[in-house]
């Protein structure tokens, strides 16, 4: 074997989709980095490891040998640790080595695969095998490998180190990868799995699909309840995962362009929400929802970004969101005309996923942006005062603290979150002619029959169109003369009754304190659902019992040794 | 041109006049049979129309503090959802085969933006009392949306398409849905889900006039709540429309077809009127409760029943 005859590399259409967006992905964040981190230490540490996470994730893309591309991608599990770790919460640590253990555990998992694959193909080449899913090592291997990939993406059961990294990692930091880059790299690994190196089966195709819907609702049910504004987040990137990985297994080529397409507004949605997210947390350094509130005055264009990309991933037409969603879902119903009944059951899951999703965004506008500040909130002085400030787009003044100056941050921070709003928009309604001619199909390699119908392109156009007599109407009116008038609250005057403030974060206990689910929610909070508990819980258990053994008493060692002597003289020579 | 001039005609035509003149009527027929139930007289015919203009000439007020753009353009984004929804609606049942620009994915998840522009309206007049009736909209969609899912799922079983022309079509040849078993129980949760949908008792906690005044809506006036009281009216003919499609075949215009179609949605609306004008209001919770038990369950053996033929 000659260097030059190992093929370590391969460029074909669809590491290059990949590639060109981590490309994209990795420059609107450091753009937004500029703005967010200032005066902070270990500046120059935290670019050097996020350009060292680019070139890692190129190498993880265009690598066509599996041995490197383990190499990389154990790498970037090293790069997630340490970029976490910038951050200065005080659970920072902790998070840092959970998502390494996690993500790490799972690349030794890889390793097992990778063995088991050589063992069955005798080649370490992505592009050169096809096995099949007949014998129990291929299985096997698929699913070690799978593991990866699912660990990487945020895919339930090893999805508990993303709401954590979301709430303790800086945001620039969960922009940038679990939001988008892990997306896009672990679902990128898992199309090559399914697509290239195995020959899917219909069992393999219902497990994928029965993992992406119960990852898509248990997920948000999760978000549900949340009160943390990143932790929030941090779900609702771990059910847009579901979305991508129930797309893939339905097996049939709409539904695989779906959850491709679903992996690109995924990523696009949610680094757009975690940088407005940052943006608010550089105002206010809160995050807490009870403490928010009001911010749509005093940052508009935040705020519009931050309607327009949750609008996008909970699937309102025409953002991009919804077009990937009706990809999905003509994919399961095709999977149904096949027989079956199981087909209804992820229909279902994802459709009523993508209305509780629309439910965790209200609390989130209600919570952050409409809604009344909370008396806590500095931003409640501008607000209440009616002082809105003149030019709102120069930067806060951070010496202040806490009592900084609160308006619209930078235009460093705001320009990276418009132009993911309008890729939401333009990818939405010009769904054909830009994201799937141009990346989508082309790296697919095959022909999709839509069996639906969706114009996006003539059904925003009439919806201007409406917007535009809705207008005319308001026009008719009186809409020339507004006047500003205290809120009606049943003759009370609202400014002497802070109390009376409805901050969004009890929005939903109605629905929380329904029995069946009040038991599963408080199991969630003892955390019987996290994977890395569990497993920690096994393990210092197992040590106990250990630690038993190992008393430090002499005759306790003696008694072993006897016995196992004892054991030894049995074996060797009485049998 | 002519491509985009086919759309718009069905937009301004049928999409936003007929819809909005049938559905102006429609909630006359509301307010006239209620009326009658409590021994009233009850209002003349243009009475909705005569509200809705009076309303234009009403001083627009806007709360203090409130997001002025989100509180003025909720209304207007509300409309033209259900301006699309019906749009799509009416290609779909005038010609089946022509058929573009939406299926009934699309006219789900459309459905869904007029219950937004109403929740977002409410955060933005920042009004507790305004916030309170929108979360507990949003909490109504979450509970009605499963069954509603299930049971409009009942048509896509038996014809594997989701193309509402395909629907309609199936039904002329094959009989209408409403017939079978599975399309009947079907059938009545999606009239459940209707009344949900519509904010009309016994689901009308996100208004409840008596205990919130009105909720989301409190804060609105003049030309806002003019353009808010024009989309509810034309959700008043646009589910029941989206429900005849679905499970009663349509509404056919030749000859004797175009009177038992009219028939078909006073059926429909004079249902979902009697059944306000008989219940009281159900608190939020039990009405999640309400869609996510016996509701899902009913809808849950409509599709098992669609499942085998029947």
């Amino acid at each position: 074997m000659d260097l030059i005859n190992l093929e370590l590399f391969k460029i074909d259409s669809l590491s290059t989709f990949v590639g060109v967006f981590v490309g994209l992905f990795t420059l609107l964040t450091v753009i937004y980095s500029f703005g967010f981190m200032d005066k902070k230490k270990g500046l120059f540490s935290y670019y050097f490891y996020i350009i060292l996470t680019l070139v890692a994730s190129l190498g993880v893309v265009f690598s066509n040998d599996l041995v490197l591309f383990m190499v990389f991608w154990g790498f970037l599990g090293i790069l997630l640790y340490l970029l976490i770790g910038v951050g200065e919460k005080p659970n920072t640590s902790k998070t840092s080595k959970k998502a390494l253990i996690i993500v790490g555990g799972a690349d030794a998992l890889m390793l097992l695969g990778l063995a088991l694959i050589w063992h069955l193909t005798g080649t370490f080449k992505m592009d050169g095998m096809r096995i099949p899913l007949n014998s129990a090592e291929a299985i096997w291997a698929y699913l070690l490998l799978a593991i990866g990939a699912f660990a990487k993406a945020g895919v339930m059961p090893f999805h508990s180190w993303v709401p954590d990294t979301a709430e303790d990692a800086l945001t620039p930091v969960t922009a940038y990868l679990p939001a988008s880059l892990d997306k896009l790299l672990g679902i990128y690994f898992l199309v090559r799995l399914t697509l290239n190196m195995f020959v899917m089966n219909l069992d393999m195709n219902t497990f994928l699909m029965a993992v992406g819907s119960f990852t898509i609702i248990a997920a948000v049910m999760m978000a549900l309840i949340q009160n943390d504004f990143k932790r929030l987040l941090g779900y609702l990137a771990v059910s847009s995962a579901g979305y991508m990985v129930l797309g893939l297994g339905t097996g049939n080529f709409i539904g695989i362009a779906g959850g491709l397409f679903y992996m690109l507004n995924g990523a696009i949605c949610m680094s757009c929400l975690f940088m407005t997210c940052g943006s608010v947390e550089k105002n206010v350094r809160t995050m807490d929802l009870d403490k928010l509130g009001g911010f749509a005055k005093i940052m508009p264009i935040t705020f519009i970004t931050f309607v327009i990309a949750s609008l996008a991933i909970s699937g309102v037409p025409p953002f991009n969101g919804f077009a990937s969603k009706w990809m999905i879902y003509q994919g399961i119903i095709n999977v149904g005309k096949n027989g079956g009944s199981l087909w209804m059951l992820w229909l279902v899951a994802t459709m009523f996923g993508s209305a509780l999703t629309l439910a965790s965004f209200m609390k989130l506008i209600h919570a952050v942006f409409l809604g009344q500040p909370s008396p806590e909130n500095p931003a409640r002085k501008d607000l209440a005062g009616g002082r809105i400030p003149k030019s709102p787009l120069i930067s806060p003044k951070s010496s202040h603290g806490d009592r900084a100056e609160h308006r619209e941050v930078n235009p460093v921070m705001w320009v990276p979150t418009v132009i993911l709003a309008v890729l939401c928009v333009v990818f939405g309604v010009f769904a054909y002619q830009v994201p799937l001619k141009m990346f989508i199909l082309p790296s697919l390699k095959m022909a999709v029959n839509f069996s639906g119908t969706w114009n996006a392109t003539l059904a925003t156009l009439l919806m201007l169109v409406s917007i535009a007599i809705g207008i005319i109407i308001y026009f008719l009116g009186t809409i020339t003369k507004t006047r500003e008038t205290e809120s009606f609250v049943g003759g009370e005057v609202l400014k002497e009754h802070p109390d009376m403030r409805v901050s969004g974060v009890e929005l939903y206990n109605t629905v929380q304190d329904i029995k069946s689910l009040k038991t599963i929610y408080n199991m969630a909070k003892n955390k019987a659902f996290d994977l890395y508990e569990v497993v920690s819980k096994i393990v210092f258990g197992i040590n106990k019992i250990l630690r038993y053994m190992h008393n430090g008493i002499l005759p306790t060692y003696l008694a072993w040794c006897l016995l196992g002597m004892g054991i030894l003289f049995y074996v060797l020579i009485l049998r | 041109m002519i491509y985009l001039l086919d759309p718009l005609i069905y937009l301004l035509i049928y999409g936003f006049l007929l819809t909005a003149i049938m559905g102006l009527i429609a909630s006359w027929i509301d307010r006239k049979v209620t009326a009658r139930v409590q021994y009233r007289v009850g209002p003349p015919l243009l009475q909705p129309l005569i509200d809705i203009i009076k309303l234009l000439g009403k001083e627009t007020l806007i709360p203090e503090g409130a997001s002025k753009i989100t509180f003025l353009m909720a209304p207007i984004i509300g409309f033209s959802g259900v301006v699309l929804v019906s749009t799509i609606l009416w290609i779909n049942n005038i010609d089946p085969t022509k058929s573009f620009m939406g299926d009934l994915i699309v006219v789900l998840y459309l459905l869904v933006v007029p219950s937004i522009s109403i929740i977002m309206g409410g955060f933005a007049s920042r009004n507790p009392l305004a916030s309170l009736g929108a979360s507990r909209e949003m909490k109504l969609i979450m509970g009605y949306e499963l069954p509603f899912i299930l049971a409009v799922l009942v048509p896509v079983i038996h014809t594997h398409s989701i193309r509402l022309g395909n629907i309609v079509s199936y039904q002329a040849t094959n009989g209408i849905f409403i017939g079978s078993l599975s399309g009947f129980l079907a059938w009545i949760v999606v009239i459940l889900c209707v009344q949900a949908k519509l904010a009309l008792v016994p689901f009308d906690m996100p208004e409840a006039e008596t205990e919130i005044v009105g909720g989301p809506l409190i804060e609105y006036s003049g030309s806002g709540l003019a353009v808010y009281r024009l989309m509810k009216n034309m959700m008043l003919f646009t589910l029941p429309f989206f429900v005849m499609i679905l499970f009663m075949g349509g509404w056919k215009f030749e000859g004797i077809y175009s009177l038992t179609g009219l028939l078909k949605y006073i059926g429909v609306v004079a249902i979902i009127t009697v059944i306000r004008n008989t219940n009281p209001r159900v608190r939020i919770d039990q009405a999640v409760k309400f869609f996510w038990g016996p509701m899902t369950i009913i809808a849950i053996i409509a599709v098992i029943l669609a499942f085998l033929g029947k």
